[in-house]
C-alpha cells in the first residue's frame, strides 16, 4: 500500500489542468519499461499472444476439444494429438488452448469487476469519511479477515458451481483490498487545494469523486489490475481443483489438471501440460505486473 | 496507544459476528440439509424427519443462528453434524498441526524471500535483480496442488526420500511447508526489495551518503534496518495467505489441520464445524493484523496510529 | 569494484542471518524433533515384524455406532457381531450362526426364535445376554437415540409405537430366558434372517452403551462390542487403531489389530501403498490405477478381485416430460454401449446386466431380455414418440465425483447419437439428496449395492409405492406397487424369487423404467504379507479382517 501515498505527494505538484499530463506520463512510463524491463516486455508479448489464441480458439485448436472418441484414449503425445489424449480420448492440446478462454475470462472480468466496485465504494468512502466511511470499511475488514479461498469455497457451494459464479465468488472477496487503497488516496487528496477550490466554488460530488479524484488513482489502480489478475486465475484453477469451480464439459485448466493427476504415473501429460499452462499465464502476468509497479511507481526510479 | 488496540479488539467482535453470519446465511439459502448429506444413498423420510427435530433444523434460521451465537459466546461451537463430536475439541486439535505447518512455511518463505528481496534491490534491474525475482515469482504462480503433486510424486514416491502422507515426523513436514513457504516467499522478496529501494531514496540516507560513509554503510546502517522492520511484521499478516494455502495443502498431503477440516465441512454442509473453523480462522487473522500493527508501532515509533 | 564485493559479502551475512534465526526457533522444538525422529526408520518402511494390517479410507467414520451411521460400516463389522452373520462360502454368500447359534421360523413366517451362544464376552467383561439383543432393539427404535437404521428392525411388532414415542420397549422382542429371545413379526417379512445380518443390527451391550450416552461411537474406551477387534483409539483426519480380542468367543484374530490412515486422495492411498506404507489398496475409487497393477509383474499376483454384489444405472424420472413416455425411455435404453464402456473405461473388469440384481443376489435372472444397443432404432423410437429432433436432457450429479462425471461425459456423447443433447448439472451433495428426495431429478447416475442378500434390499428401494418418489425414479405401476409389497411376506423361497424376476421383466423389459449399466469387480491389492485377505460376499469396501493372516 506504500505506492499510494508515494503517488499522492508527486501528485501535489499537478493542479486540476495538468490530469492529462498524468495519463502521458503513465504511458511514457510503461514505454519505458517495455524498453528497459526485457522480461516484462516479453510477458507482455506472452499475454498478447494468449488473448490471441484464446479468442481465436476454433481456428487454433486441431480438434474438437469436446469430442470424446473411448477408443483412443490415453494416447501418448503423436502427430496427431501433439500433447496426447485424456482419459475421454479428448485432444489435451486443443482442450489446453480452449481452456485457456475460461483462465483469461476468469482472469480479467472478475478483476475488472472487483476493482469498479471496489474503487466506487473506496471514492464514497474516502471522500465522505464518518459513517459510511465506517460501514464501508467494516464490511471490508469482513471481507479480508475471511481466508479467501475459504470465503469462495462458501459462495461457490451457495450459489452452485459455474463459471458465472465463479465470477461473482472472485469478484466478492477482492473488491475489497482495491476499496482500502483508493480511500487511503481519496482521503489524502480530499485535503489538497485544487480539491478544496472545486468544492469552494460548488463543484458536485460526484464530479469532483470521478473527474478529479479517479484519475490521480489511476496509476495505482493500473498496478493493482494487473497484479490481481494472476490472484483471480490461481483462485480459479484452485477452486476447479476442488470441484466447485469451473463445470465440466468446459475445459478449465485446473479442472484438466484434477482428472488429469489419476494418470499421474502411467500419462503424466494429461495433468502436467495444463498445470504447466496455468503457471505459465500466471507467471506472464506477474511479470508484467512486477514490472509496471517497478516503472508506474515514481520512487522506484530516480 | 492502548486506547486504540483496545478500540481495535472491540472493533474485531462485530467483525467476527458479521463473518459467522454471513456463512450461515449464505449456507442456509440452499435446499437440503446435513442429514440428507449424512444418509447419502440410504433416504429414509421418516428417519431424516426424526434427526431435524433432535437437530432443531426446523426452527427458522435466525433463531438458529442466535443459538449458535449465544453458545460460542461461551466457548461453545455445538456438535459436529458429520463427526459427533464438538467443534471446539475438534479445532483445538486441528490448530497445533496447522501451526507448526504455517510456522515453518512462513520461515522458509523468509529464507527464501528476505535474501532475494535484497539482491535485487541492491542489484536492481539488472539480469540478477530479474532472475531472483524470477525465482520468487515462479513460487507465487505456481499452482499449490502442482507443485504438491510433483513434489509427491517425486521426491515420495519416484526417489523414497520421504514419506508420501501424514503429519507424524518431521520429514512429512518438509513438503507441505516448502510447497507453502516458497508460495509466500514472492511476496516477502517484492517486499523486501520495494522497501530497501524506498528507504535507500530517503532524505537521511541521503545524508549519510553525502557525509561520506560508504554504500554498503549506508545499506547496512540504515536502509536495512529501516527496511527489515516492516518485512518482519508480515509474519502476523502473512497468517491469511498461509491460512488459505493450507487449505488445498492439507487436502494433498492428507495433514489434520483446519484447512482440511474447514474443507470437509464445506462439503459435508457441517454448518457447526464451518461456523467453528471460519470464526476460528477469522479471528486468528484479526489477532494477526493486530499484532502486525503493534509490533509496527513499537519498532518504529515514527508511525502514527490512526 | 570494492562496492560491489561488498555487496556480495552483505547478501551472504544477510542469507545466513534467517537460517540462524530459524536454527534458533527449531531448538526450541528440538525435544519433540529428536523424539519423532527415532520413531521414524518404523514410518517410513514398515517394520517386517508386527502384524498390524494397515489400510486407508478416503473418509472419517462418522462413527463408530452402527446405528447411527448408514454407510461407515467397516469399524462395526469388526467391533461388533450379528446375530446372524452374511459370509462367503466357496464364492457364494451364506448366512452363518454368529451370537445366535441357531434359530427357528414358525410355520407362519411371524416368530423367529433365536438360541444365543453361550460364554460370549463383550470387550468390557460383561457377558453376552438375551437382554442385550433387547436393549439394542430398543435402542434403534427408540426416537431419542436419532438412530439412522431404524427400517432394519421397523417390521418387529411394536416397533413403529417406539419409534412414534409410544411405547418404551418393542413389544415383539422377548427374553425367554437368559440365551434365547423370540422377535415376532408385524406381519411375515421374507428377507428377516439376512436383514439382520447387516452391520446396522449390530448386538449392543446395554452396561456399557447406556454408560457411554452420547459418546458411544465416539469416545474409543467407551465402544465395546463383542467381535474380534476392539477400538484403541480414533484421531481425526489421522487414523483409527483398532486392536485384536484375544477373548473373542470364535477364537482370537490371526493379526494384532489394524489401522486404518485416513488419506482423501487415492492418488495418495496408492504412492503409499507402493511405498509400503499401506498392506491394502483398494482400487473403488481409483479404478484407472487397476491396469497397471495388472500388468506389472510385481503386483499381478497380489490382486484379490470378486464380483461386487452391487450394479450402476442411470434413473429416469418417470413422472416428468419427456421421460413420462415409454417411447422416450425404450430409445434411451438403446442409445448406450454399456459393453464399450466396461471394457475402455474400466477394463472389462465387470458385466453388463439386463436386470436389476447382481449376479450374486439371490433371484438375479441370467436370461433376462437383453438391452440392445441400437442408435438407430432408437432414434425412430423418438420420432414416433414425437420426438424426432431429440430434446434437451438434464443429467444431475454431485460436484466432486470425478468417477460419476466421466460416466455422465460419456452417456452425453452417445447420446447425441441420437439427437439428445445432454446438460450435465453438478450441484453439491446437500442439493442434490435434496432433490432426489423430492423427486425432482430428471435422470441421474447411481449405483446400489446390498444391504442383505434378498431382491426386495433392491425392487423395494427404488420401485415400490414408498420409495419411488423418494428415489426420483417417481415409478408409477399399481400392479408393481401390490407385488412388491406381497412378495416380502411370500413364505415360499423359490416362488417368491420367481415372482420378483416376473417383476424384474416389467421394470427393466416392459416398462423401461432405468437403465441398468453394469456390475464390476470388486479389486484389491495386497502387499506380500497379507494372505487370506477374503472380500466380502457384497464386495464392499467395509468388510471384516477377522480371517486376515499375516506373514512377515
Amino acid at each position: 500500500m506504500s505506492e499510494c501515498t508515494e503517488t499522492v505527494t508527486e501528485i501535489e505538484e499537478y493542479d486540476i489542468e495538468s490530469e492529462i499530463a498524468e495519463n502521458d506520463n503513465i504511458f511514457y512510463k510503461i514505454k519505458n519499461m517495455i524498453r528497459t524491463n526485457k522480461v516484462a516486455a516479453i510477458s507482455g508479448l506472452l499475454i498478447i499472444f494468449i488473448i490471441i489464441v484464446a479468442i481465436f480458439a476454433p481456428v487454433f485448436a486441431p480438434h474438437d476439444p469436446y469430442a470424446i472418441d473411448l477408443l483412443s484414449r490415453l494416447k501418448g503425445p503423436s502427430a496427431e494429438h501433439l500433447l496426447g489424449t485424456d482419459e475421454l480420448g479428448r485432444d489435451v492440446l486443443s482442450r489446453i488452448i480452449y481452456g485457456s478462454r475460461v483462465s483469461l475470462f476468469v482472469g480479467l472480468v472478475p478483476t475488472l469487476l472487483s476493482m469498479i466496485i471496489g474503487t466506487v465504494l473506496g471514492l464514497i468512502s474516502g471522500y465522505f469519511g464518518g459513517k459510511i466511511d465506517f460501514v464501508i470499511m467494516r464490511l471490508a475488514d469482513v471481507v479480508l479477515a475471511f481466508p479467501s479461498l475459504l470465503l469462495a469455497m462458501v459462495i461457490m457451494y451457495t450459489l452452485g458451481a459455474s463459471t458465472f459464479n465463479l465470477f461473482i465468488a472472485l469478484t466478492i472477496i477482492n473488491w475489497a483490498g482495491t476499496a482500502r487503497v483508493v480511500r487511503s488516496q481519496a482521503m489524502s487528496l480530499k485535503e489538497k487545494e485544487f480539491i478544496e477550490a472545486a468544492k469552494s466554488i460548488g463543484v458536485k460530488d460526484s464530479v469532483i469523486m470521478f473527474k478529479h479524484l479517479l484519475p490521480n488513482c489511476l496509476p495505482s489502480l493500473i498496478v493493482l489490475f494487473t497484479t490481481n489478475i494472476p490472484g483471480a486465475i490461481l483462485s480459479e484453477a484452485n477452486l476447479s481443483f476442488l470441484g466447485v469451480g469451473a463445470q465440466p464439459p468446459e475445459a478449465s485448466w485446473g479442472l484438466m489438471v484434477n482428472n488429469g493427476k489419476k494418470f499421474l504415473f502411467t500419462n503424466p501429460i494429461v495433468a502436467l501440460a495444463p498445470g504447466i499452462a496455468i503457471l505459465i499465464i500466471v507467471l506472464t502476468f506477474n511479470f508484467l505486473g512486477d514490472g509496471l509497479r517497478d516503472a508506474i511507481d515514481p520512487y522506484m526510479k530516480e | 496507544m492502548a486506547k486504540y488496540f483496545f478500540k481495535r479488539i472491540l472493533i474485531a467482535v462485530p467483525v467476527l459476528i458479521g463473518v459467522a453470519f454471513i456463512t450461515f446465511m449464505m449456507l442456509n439459502v440452499v435446499p437440503g440439509d446435513p442429514i440428507t448429506v449424512m444418509m447419502r444413498e440410504h433416504v429414509k423420510p421418516d428417519v431424516i424427519e426424526n434427526l431435524r427435530k433432535t437437530m432443531h433444523l426446523d426452527d427458522p434460521a435466525i433463531i438458529r443462528f442466535l443459538r449458535f451465537l449465544g453458545d460460542a459466546l461461551r466457548g461453545n461451537f455445538g456438535i459436529s453434524y458429520k463427526l459427533s463430536r464438538p467443534v471446539t475439541d475438534l479445532i483445538v486439535q486441528a490448530f497445533p498441526v496447522t501451526i507448526k505447518l504455517a510456522s515453518t512455511a512462513a520461515i522458509i518463505s523468509w529464507i527464501i524471500g528476505i535474501p532475494i528481496g535484497i539482491i535485487s534491490a541492491i542489484r536492481q534491474s539488472t539480469i540478477i535483480d530479474q532472475m531472483f525475482m524470477g525465482f520468487a515469482l515462479f513460487g507465487v504462480s505456481m499452482p499449490v496442488f502442482l507443485i504438491g503433486l510433483l513434489g509427491q510424486y517425486t521426491f515420495s514416491y519416484k526417489l523414497g526420500w520421504l514419506p508420501v502422507s501424514g503429519f507424524e515426523s518431521w520429514k512429512q513436514l518438509v513438503m507441505p511447508a516448502l510447497v507453502l513457504g516458497w508460495n509466500s516467499a514472492g511476496t516477502i522478496a517484492r517486499l523486501t526489495r520495494s522497501n530497501l529501494l524506498e528507504a535507500m531514496k530517503n532524505d537521511y540516507i541521503r545524508t549519510a551518503r553525502a557525509k561520506g560513509l560508504k554504500e554498503t554503510g549506508v545499506v547496512v546502517g540504515h536502509a536495512l534496518k529501516n527496511s527489515l522492520l516492516p518485512v518482519i511484521t508480515i509474519m502476523a499478516i502473512q497468517i491469511a495467505s498461509l491460512l488459505s494455502g493450507s487449505v488445498i495443502t492439507e487436502s494433498i498431503f492428507g495433514i489434520p489441520g483446519i484447512g482440511r477440516l474447514s474443507v470437509d465441512a464445506i462439503q459435508g454442509r457441517d454448518m457447526p464445524l464451518l461456523q467453528g473453523s471460519v470464526v476460528f480462522a477469522t479471528a486468528l487473522i484479526i489477532f494477526g493484523n493486530i499484532c502486525a500493527d503493534m509490533l509496527y508501532s513499537l519498532v518504529d515509533p515514527r508511525i502514527r496510529v490512526e | 569494484m570494492i562496492r560491489r564485493k561488498l555487496a556480495i559479502l552483505l547478501t551472504a551475512a544477510i542469507i545466513m542471518l534467517p537460517v540462524l534465526t530459524s536454527c534458533s526457533s527449531s531448538q526450541t522444538s528440538a525435544p519433540a524433533e529428536t523424539k519423532t525422529e527415532t520413531e521414524e526408520p518404523q514410518a517410513a518402511e514398515p517394520a517386517t515384524t508386527d502384524k498390524i494390517l494397515k489400510i486407508a479410507s478416503s473418509d472419517n467414520p462418522a462413527t463408530l455406532d452402527p446405528q447411527k451411521t448408514s454407510e461407515y460400516y467397516r469399524e462395526p463389522l469388526n467391533i461388533y457381531d450379528r446375530l446372524v452373520e452374511a459370509v462367503t462360502v466357496d464364492g457364494k454368500p451364506e448366512l452363518v450362526p454368529g451370537l445366535a447359534e441357531s434359530w427357528e421360523v414358525s410355520q407362519d413366517g411371524l416368530v423367529y426364535t433365536f438360541h444365543l451362544a453361550k460364554d460370549v464376552k463383550f470387550h468390557n467383561g460383561e457377558v453376552f445376554t438375551a437382554d442385550d439383543v433387547l436393549f439394542t432393539i430398543d435402542r434403534m427404535m427408540n426416537p431419542n437415540t436419532a438412530a439412522m437404521n431404524t427400517d432394519f428392525f421397523d417390521m418387529i411388532k411394536g416397533a413403529t409405537e417406539v419409534f412414534e414415542g409410544k411405547a418404551e420397549h418393542v413389544e415383539g422382542v422377548k427374553a425367554v430366558d437368559d440365551n434365547t429371545v423370540e422377535i415376532t413379526l408385524e406381519e411375515p417379512f421374507a428377507p428377516f434372517i439376512a436383514n439382520i445380518a447387516t452391520p446396522g443390527c449390530s448386538i449392543l451391550n446395554r452396561e456399557a452403551t447406556e454408560a457411554a450416552g452420547d459418546q458411544f461411537g465416539i469416545d474409543t474406551s467407551a465402544t465395546v462390542g463383542t467381535g474380534p477387534f476392539k477400538v484403541d483409539s480414533w484421531s481425526v483426519n489421522e487414523e483409527v487403531v483398532l486392536v485384536a480380542n484375544k477373548d473373542y468367543f470364535k477364537g482370537a484374530p490371526q493379526i494384532d489389530g489394524y489401522t486404518v490412515k485416513i488419506i482423501p486422495d487415492a492418488e495418495t492411498q496408492r504412492m503409499m501403498f507402493e511405498s509400503g506404507e499401506l498392506d491394502v489398496f483398494d482400487t473403488s475409487e481409483a479404478r484407472t490405477q487397476v491396469p497397471y497393477f495388472k500388468s506389472n509383474p510385481d503386483y499381478k499376483d497380489n490382486i484379490i478381485s470378486a464380483p461386487e454384489a452391487g450394479l450402476y444405472f442411470y434413473a429416469f424420472n418417470n413422472s416428468m416430460e419427456p421421460y413420462s413416455n415409454l417411447k422416450v425411455r425404450q430409445a434411451l435404453q438403446m442409445a448406450v454401449d454399456r459393453q464399450t464402456i466396461l471394457d475402455t473405461m474400466y477394463d472389462g473388469e465387470g458385466m453388463v446386466l439386463n436386470t436389476f440384481l447382481p449376479e450374486s443376489v439371490l433371484g438375479h435372472n441370467s436370461d433376462a431380455k437383453e438391452i440392445e444397443y441400437n442408435p438407430e432404432k432408437a432414434k425412430e423410437l423418438l420420432a414416433e414418440a414425437g420426438y424426432p429432433n431429440g430434446f434437451e436432457m438434464e443429467i444431475i450429479q454431485v460436484s466432486d465425483s470425478a468417477t460419476t462425471l466421466e460416466m455422465n461425459e460419456v452417456v452425453q456423447s452417445m447420446m447425441s447419437q441420437i439427437g439428445v443433447n445432454v446438460k450435465i448439472t453438478q450441484v453439491d451433495e446437500a442439493t442434490y439428496y435434496a432433490m432426489r428426495k423430492a423427486g425432482e431429478i430428471p435422470v441421474y447416475r447411481s449405483s446400489w449395492w446390498a444391504d442383505y442378500n434378498d431382491p426386495d434390499n433392491f425392487y423395494y428401494t427404488f420401485f415400490s409405492e414408498k420409495n419411488a418418489v423418494v428415489r426420483s425414479t417417481c415409478y408409477n405401476n399399481p400392479d408393481v406397487f401390490a407385488g412388491l409389497n406381497e412378495a416380502r411376506t411370500m413364505v415360499d423361497p423359490d416362488a417368491r424369487l420367481k415372482y420378483y424376476q416376473e417383476m424384474d421383466n416389467i421394470i427393466i423389459n416392459e416398462d423401461a423404467a432405468i437403465l441398468p449399466m453394469f456390475q464390476m469387480n470388486k479389486i484389491f491389492v495386497v502387499s506380500d504379507r497379507v494372505k487370506e485377505f477374503h472380500i466380502a460376499w457384497n464386495g464392499w469396501s467395509d468388510m471384516s479382517f477377522y480371517d486376515v493372516v499375516i506373514e512377515n
